[in-house]
């Protein structure tokens, strides 16, 4: 599985188009918000900032990438040559998608950490690591999932734009408005709930016991998405 | 010769469908053995292929590869070598990453400097994949599936898009192999590579073997030709005439030598020219055409 990832970790450095949407594009939306962090503090909350570049982060860096680059392996017949050896599927998967997924994770905890910095940290660290992980386990769960749906790379900027704006507008709407109306709704979108967790786990005055409860949504767009995957997902292209 | 059979397929059945493109299809490779498996297109020779290569589920019966499940990776793959009709290279990693890559995931030890002079890919060891010409991605594709020398190396189509020096390197790479106890499973086009090399062939039509057997039991069921033409009105001929084609009369033999023998005789006595004079012994390409003729 290493030796897997350390190739997709070149590939990843060596692919110009991959590299701008998966690393420069987020930060460049990220360092947009931190910029103008007082205004959208104004408008919603500082936790809002928060939810909504983790989400920009884990949409264009995680989940977009994690589609095109499935697609992509598998037209070129990449994932059927690694199948011809000794690794087995889920390490074949794993080795693909750690690399991204650990970049996603960094590119989070660096906006975030500089976010702090300029605008004040969050009240609990522990939640918002345990929602940006919430995050990112549904994302690449939905990215998996999306693969199986996707032909080609270029299908994937078709493929992908549901969830990947979707999640960004349900984020922001949840952060914007809050929960007090429609809530049931909100949290059961998908990123609804995370959202609110990464609101709460910022601005604080919540007890711990009753955000943890948002968790459940969260993890249910896991479950569905990975039954997604293991209905949609192909090795190998449409002949 | 080891006979413990290398591969054990019984009563293979693959559906698509409605589509059944393998029907009942029995056959076993031996250890040691070069066995080609050739067929009209759409015959079932790459479903036959992918299912003991463990990419795809048999429909039905069962399918053994060193006496395990082909789809049992970690215990078959490390023996076994592929190399793919299509390339399967990721287009920015180089040649050497793609080898060492391959070569780690396979489980096996090897060199990848060795693996890279075999196919001649030293000096584009630093080239991206997506640089590489069509028959340099195909030599790529050998050097991964020959890496480790294992035990059992499948070649889907191994020269199609090679220049004849990498055809000859490959196979001299491949008669190499053999007498380092490999055994090889081919699929090709190039009949004539078949009829060079391979212990036994599976001749495959409509999802079963039409015939099965040494290039030497294939040939022998149909007949030799002989053909020529006659410039004048001539003695009864010694043989009987099969037919006349183009011009020629054409005799079938299962005894070309008695035969041809005779005729020539019957000729020489007569003093009769026969023009155009031609005779030869069965080929594989003439067993391959009579498919679906008988």
């Amino acid at each position: 599985m290493l030796a897997i990832a350390l190739s997709e970790l070149i590939q990843i450095f060596r692919n110009r188009l991959v590299l701008v949407s998966s690393l420069i594009m987020p930060a460049a939306v990220s360092a947009f918000f931190i910029k103008q962090h007082e205004s959208f503090a104004e408008m919603a909350s500082l936790g809002y900032i928060a939810a909504v570049v983790v989400f920009t982060v884990g949409a264009f860096g995680l989940y977009t990438t994690v589609v095109t680059t499935l697609a992509s392996r598998r037209q070129n017949l990449f994932l059927k040559r690694l199948r011809s050896t000794a690794e087995s599927d889920a390490n074949i998967l794993s080795g693909l998608t750690l690399p991204v997924t650990l970049l996603t994770l960094v590119q989070a905890v660096v906006i975030l950490t500089v976010l702090g910095s300029v605008a004040g940290g969050p009240d609990n660290i522990a939640l918002l690591v345990v929602a940006v992980l919430a995050i990112v386990a549904m994302l690449l769960a939905l990215g998996l999932a999306t693969a199986g749906l996707t032909n080609s790379p270029e299908h994937a900027q078709v493929t992908t734009l549901p969830v990947s704006l979707g999640t960004i507008a349900v984020a922001s709407w949840v952060g914007i408005s809050g929960t007090e109306e429609m809530g049931t709704l909100k949290r059961l979108l998908p990123g609804g709930s995370a959202t609110e967790l990464v609101v709460e786990a910022w601005n604080g005055g919540q007890a711990v016991r009753d955000s943890l409860v948002l968790l459940a949504p969260t993890f249910a767009w896991v479950v569905v998405a990975v039954v997604l995957a293991l209905r949609l997902f192909r090795w190998e292209p449409r002949r | 010769m080891d006979t413990t059979p290398v591969i054990d397929v019984e009563r293979l059945n693959l559906k698509y469908g409605d589509f059944h493109a393998v029907k009942d299809l029995s056959f076993q490779v031996r250890r040691g053995e070069f066995y080609a498996l050739l067929g009209t297109n759409g015959a079932g020779k790459t479903s036959t292929l992918e299912t003991v290569e463990g990419h795809r589920t048999a429909t039905s019966g069962t399918v053994r590869v060193f006496g395990q499940a082909p789809g049992d990776r970690r215990t078959v793959r490390p023996r076994m070598g592929v190399m793919l009709q299509e390339s399967g290279f990721s287009p920015d990693l180089t040649v050497r990453e793609s080898v060492r890559l391959i070569g780690t995931l396979t489980r096996r030890r090897d060199s990848d400097a060795r693996v890279l002079d075999l196919v001649d890919l030293t000096h584009k060891a630093g080239t991206r994949v997506s640089q590489l010409s069509g028959g340099e991605k195909r030599r790529l594709d050998f050097a991964t599936a020959v890496y480790g020398t294992p035990e059992l190396i499948f070649l889907d189509e191994p020269t199609t898009g090679l220049d004849i020096q990498s055809r000859d390197a490959l196979w001299d790479a491949v008669d190499k192999l053999r007498e380092e106890g490999s055994t090889i499973v081919l699929t090709t086009h190039y009949l004539e590579e078949a009829q060079q090399r391979a212990d036994r062939i599976g001749l495959m039509h409509k999802g079963t073997f039409h015939r099965e057997g040494t290039v030497s039991e294939l040939t022998r069921t149909l007949p030799a030709v002989i053909q020529f033409a006659l410039a004048a009105a001539v003695p009864a001929l010694p043989l009987p005439i099969t037919r006349e084609h183009e011009g020629k009369l054409v005799i079938e033999t299962f005894t070309l030598q008695k035969d041809l023998n005779l005729l020539l005789h019957w000729a020489q006595n007569y003093g009769v020219e026969l023009l155009d004079l031609q005779a030869g012994p069965t080929r594989l390409d003439d067993v391959f055409r009579s498919i679906g003729t008988d």
